[in-house]
């Protein structure tokens, strides 16, 4: 079986929206095991990339390539290697966590025995296994958050992307979810985050695309984009704005 | 505090939608409701003909002079057929009520005998039923009386002495009297002395809180839409018609459950015998309930909100079933209403459940209802499948 470093390759991509041109031939490399970050300002094309990748979206022209595989020929294997996070809490709230669970879970088809069995680990992973049997609408904004990154975890992903899990989220809940990124990363899972806070990128990412109007304006580690912009102690949000200016977006 | 009332004036005239349910719907429910109690007589058109068999057994001179007299009356239309016939299209709920001459009528009347006439009828129609008697009964006594003045008195004699030997009272009333010309026979649900207001308030209940039900699992997935689990099953290896379908299939089997539990309610406690014809009923339950869950899955793919689809659910849904009978029978509704009616679902749904308990029809008989309510639901749904595929599985 052939391996591939590059677990995500993006090439030439470009969506059209009407007469808006969302993405503009972007091309861009995630390496496998690798914690990628996507930032951008409102309206610069994130939500289009990541619909992309999750084969929700067609593009008008370019490829993707998960693990070696074209994701518009084999869209469901490679649903199958993601598990995806939406921003929104994405979950049945008069049903309990563990149902939650089971029940997205099952649609990736996991055994059931394997499914329960993975059910009760990963509410271990995310600190709510004394809640297991809890309707979900009892639970506190930070604990909603973490469930749902955990309905993404049934079916073990390679990859995992991850849209602003933090947001309304308090410190402690925010620094838990931190602490579940990197275990996850550190086992192997290949993580893309898209967020607006530049302090989470800094902390978590290993490589950033910063992305605005369609098209990527930078892309590397925090040191390369600082050295890309000559400002060796710059921090990200500085960099961010350079690259993507003070125009209010609306 | 007057500026607090100008902000929520302001925000109100600014909102279309609550103005247009503050005054435009109740002014078209009042309108409904109107129409349908028959409070709005300048539009319902007076002219409207009744529809009266005539079974003329006797084809004697008086009794045709006597039909000649009657068809010449404004708004009495008069259908000739024969016994058979007349009895099938009653029972059809094709007609209100038959008129016979029995054999031996103009004998009768020269004799001084009781006249053989006799009206049967379907007692779902009984308020147009009791309107037709009254002019029946008139023109045969004027009809009579032109021809046997001298005996009419001797007729009605005879007539009061035997009602006196048959029931021991003596009755001297007019009325009472004039009510023995013509003898009344109902000849729909009869048969275990059938109660249809009974049938009325099941079928016509169940049918209004289905649409209520399944409307509320159409909203739902607008509410999956707003809330990112429509957008997060996407994510999954689903195809996008499928969680449309599966959504569909819920909603049609709660609508069927519904519709099973409500008619075991009524047997079991309320004494209506469900087990006249349980094919048709099945088949009815099922077309039924697609038509209404199309319905519901219908009312929430032309809304772009949850707030939206549940206004637009509650408006037609009263709309509906005030048009269609489920709140008001049909019965007692004008003649203009029951135009209107065959527009419902509800109207398909609670005359097939008629047909099967009230006029205990055999399946064939209920087949257009059974077509109409599945030709309706597989519109809906083809249509819904298409609006959703540009809606909610739209991602921008």
């Amino acid at each position: 079986m052939q391996y591939y470093n590059e677990m995500i390759e993006v090439k030439s991509v470009s969506k059209t929206y009407g007469n808006i041109e969302s993405l503009k031939e972007i091309s861009f490399n995630i390496r496998r095991g690798e914690i990628f970050g996507l930032l951008g300002p409102n309206g610069a094309g994130k939500s289009t990339t990541v619909n992309i990748l999750n084969t929700l979206l067609k593009p008008d022209s370019g490829e993707i390539y998960i693990d070696g595989l074209n994701i518009f020929h084999d869209p469901d294997k490679c649903k199958k290697m993601m598990g995806v996070v939406p921003q929104e809490i994405a979950l049945y709230d008069n049903m309990t966590a563990y149902e939650n669970l089971i029940f997205w879970g099952g649609l990736y088809n996991v055994p059931k025995k394997e499914l329960r069995a993975s059910a009760k680990k990963i509410l271990e992973l995310v600190g709510l296994a004394g809640r297991n049997n809890d309707r979900i609408r009892t639970f506190s904004g930070g604990m909603k958050r973490r469930i749902n990154i955990a309905c993404s975890l049934l079916h073990k992903p390679q990859i995992l992307i991850l849209d602003e899990p933090t947001a309304g989220v308090d410190p402690q809940n925010r620094n838990h979810i931190f602490d579940l990124i990197e275990k996850l990363n550190q086992e192997g899972m290949t993580v893309i985050y898209t967020t607006h806070y530049m302090e989470e990128a800094e902390r978590l990412c290993d490589r950033i695309a910063i992305i605005d109007l369609g098209t990527i304006k930078a892309e590397g580690t925090l040191e390369e984009l600082r050295a890309l912009n000559g400002s060796p102690n710059a921090n990200l949000e500085y960099i961010f704005l350079m690259l993507t200016g003070k125009l209010l977006r609306d | 505090m007057l500026k607090l009332f100008r902000k929520d004036l302001i925000l109100f005239l600014n909102d279309q939608k609550s103005f247009i349910l503050t005054f435009l719907v109740p002014v078209i429910l009042i309108s409904l409701f109107a129409f349908a109690y028959g409070g709005v007589n300048d539009f319902i058109d007076s002219s409207e003909s009744f529809q009266l068999l005539v079974v003329d057994q006797d084809q004697s001179e008086l009794s045709s002079e006597f039909l000649s007299n009657l068809s010449s009356l404004n708004g009495m239309h008069i259908v000739y057929s024969d016994l058979d016939s007349a009895t099938n299209l009653i029972i059809r709920g094709k007609y209100p009520g038959a008129l016979i001459f029995h054999p031996g009528f103009q004998d009768s009347v020269k004799i001084n005998a009781g006249l053989p006439v006799e009206l049967i009828f379907d007692r779902e129609q009984e308020f147009e039923i009791a309107m037709a008697q009254a002019i029946i009964i008139n023109s045969l006594i004027s009809s009579v009386r032109k021809i046997e003045m001298d005996k009419y008195i001797e007729i009605n004699r005879a007539i009061s002495n035997q009602i006196q030997e048959e029931t021991g009272i003596t009755r001297t009333k007019a009325g009472n009297i004039s009510q023995s010309f013509l003898k009344m026979t109902s000849i729909v649900g009869e048969k275990d002395d059938l109660n249809l207001g009974l049938i009325q308030a099941v079928a016509g209940t169940s049918i209004l809180m289905l649409l209520f039900s399944v409307a509320g699992i159409g909203t739902s997935i607008l509410e999956e839409k707003e809330n990112g689990t429509i957008k997060r099953l996407l994510y999954s290896p689903l195809k996008s018609r499928t969680i449309l379908y599966s959504k569909m299939l819920f909603a049609l089997f709660v609508a069927i459950l519904q519709l099973t539990v409500m008619f075991l309610f009524s047997w079991i406690f309320l004494n209506l015998d469900i087990t006249v014809n349980v094919e048709a009923m099945i088949l009815m339950i099922i077309s039924t309930a697609f038509a209404i869950s199309s319905v519901g899955i219908f009312l929430a793919s032309i809304a772009v909100s949850r707030h939206q689809a549940s206004s637009l659910s509650t408006l037609v849904i009263l709309v509906m079933s005030a048009v269609g009978g489920s709140m008001i029978p049909l019965f007692a509704m004008p003649d203009v209403m029951n135009k209107i009616a065959p527009f419902s679902i509800n109207y398909w749904g609670i005359q097939g459940f008629y047909d099967i308990f009230w006029r205990s029809l055999p399946l064939r008989e209920i087949l257009p209802e059974i077509f109409v309510l599945t030709g309706t639901g597989i519109v809906l749904t083809v249509i819904s499948i298409r609006l959703f595929s540009k809606s909610i599985f739209k991602i921008a």
